[in-house]
């Protein structure tokens, strides 16, 4: 504990600030980040001066979380969409499906079909495999 | 017929279609109109009902106003093969109730019976793949294996 404490006063490097930033993003893509939260805590991880209020920025926030460590599909497509500035809405009137349906694909509750899948990659401009293949770290584990 | 029929208004029409039916068969059979009539009241109310709902946000307002997308229509293949067991084990029971209780009676539902599982099997060979067809050559003799798998 003194050993955290007397760390906690040393003077974080600029790689420790971008380390903190990546586990921020992580969080972010994998929704456990509100934008305005994510925001506030880049800029708290900016500005952090020692390695305590380096570990207040990215609080409450698991370790193991890393960039990574790719996001599953529903916040991939989730990502996507939110980087347009698009609502659900607007995503489903652009695919042809109901906004029922694109809650669903974002939340993991349905898988779409390969037509649809191909829609959505092709809309978003990227590969299916990189919109909808599996998670790179259990593919490898398989 | 169907095309000239707005989509939204088809299945409503077709459920107030169904019910002014059993309100014709009510004044053949028993020649008095006024249960006739409440049951048209009533068809043209849920017409009018399902047809406002089928306007609204929701997977069984797109299923209702036959406007549904992949997901809404699983949901509704779904929903019909769940309608369907229940149709056959209501009848099952039936069967054997009506057998236990008084054996004149057991008819109709063993009609029933017999009716869904034809259906089911009609819907095998519908939807199956029917008769295996020849072995690729390539592949005659071989087992193969999905690269995923191995």
């Amino acid at each position: 504990m003194a050993s955290e404490q007397g760390r906690g006063g040393l003077r974080a490097s600029d790689a420790d600030r971008e380390q903190a930033i990546e586990v921020l993003k992580a969080a972010f893509v994998r929704d456990r980040l509100a934008g305005a939260e994510f925001e506030a805590r880049v800029g708290q991880a900016l500005a952090s001066r020692t390695y305590a209020e380096l570990a207040a920025a990215t609080d409450g926030i698991p370790g193991t979380l890393t960039a990574d460590t790719p996001p599953g599909m529903p916040a991939r497509v989730r990502k996507q969409r939110t980087q347009r500035e698009m609502s659900q809405g607007d995503l489903a009137e652009a695919l042809g499906v109901s906004r029922q349906t694109v809650i669903s694909i974002e939340s993991g509750r349905y898988l779409p079909s390969l037509p649809l899948a191909f829609a959505i990659a092709r809309f978003f401009d990227v590969t299916v495999d990189k919109m909808f293949g599996p998670d790179e770290e259990k593919a490898r584990a398989r | 017929m169907m095309r000239f029929i707005r989509p939204r208004l088809r299945k409503p029409l077709l459920r107030g279609i169904a019910l002014l039916g059993i309100a014709c068969a009510w004044v053949i059979g028993s020649r008095t109109w006024e249960p006739a009539i409440v049951i048209a009241i009533v068809a043209v109310g849920q017409t009018v009902y399902r047809y406002i709902w089928a306007g609204e946000d929701t997977d069984e307002s797109a299923l209702q106003g036959s406007r549904a997308d992949e997901r809404q229509k699983q949901v509704g293949l779904r929903a019909r093969a769940l309608s369907g067991s229940v149709a056959l084990a209501a009848a099952y029971i039936g069967v054997v109730i009506t057998l236990a209780v008084k054996r004149a009676d057991a008819w109709p539902f063993a009609a029933l019976l017999a009716v869904t599982g034809f259906a089911y099997l009609l819907g095998l060979s519908s939807y199956g793949s029917g008769e295996p067809g020849p072995e690729d050559e390539v592949t005659a003799g071989h087992q193969t294996r999905s690269p995923l798998s191995s």
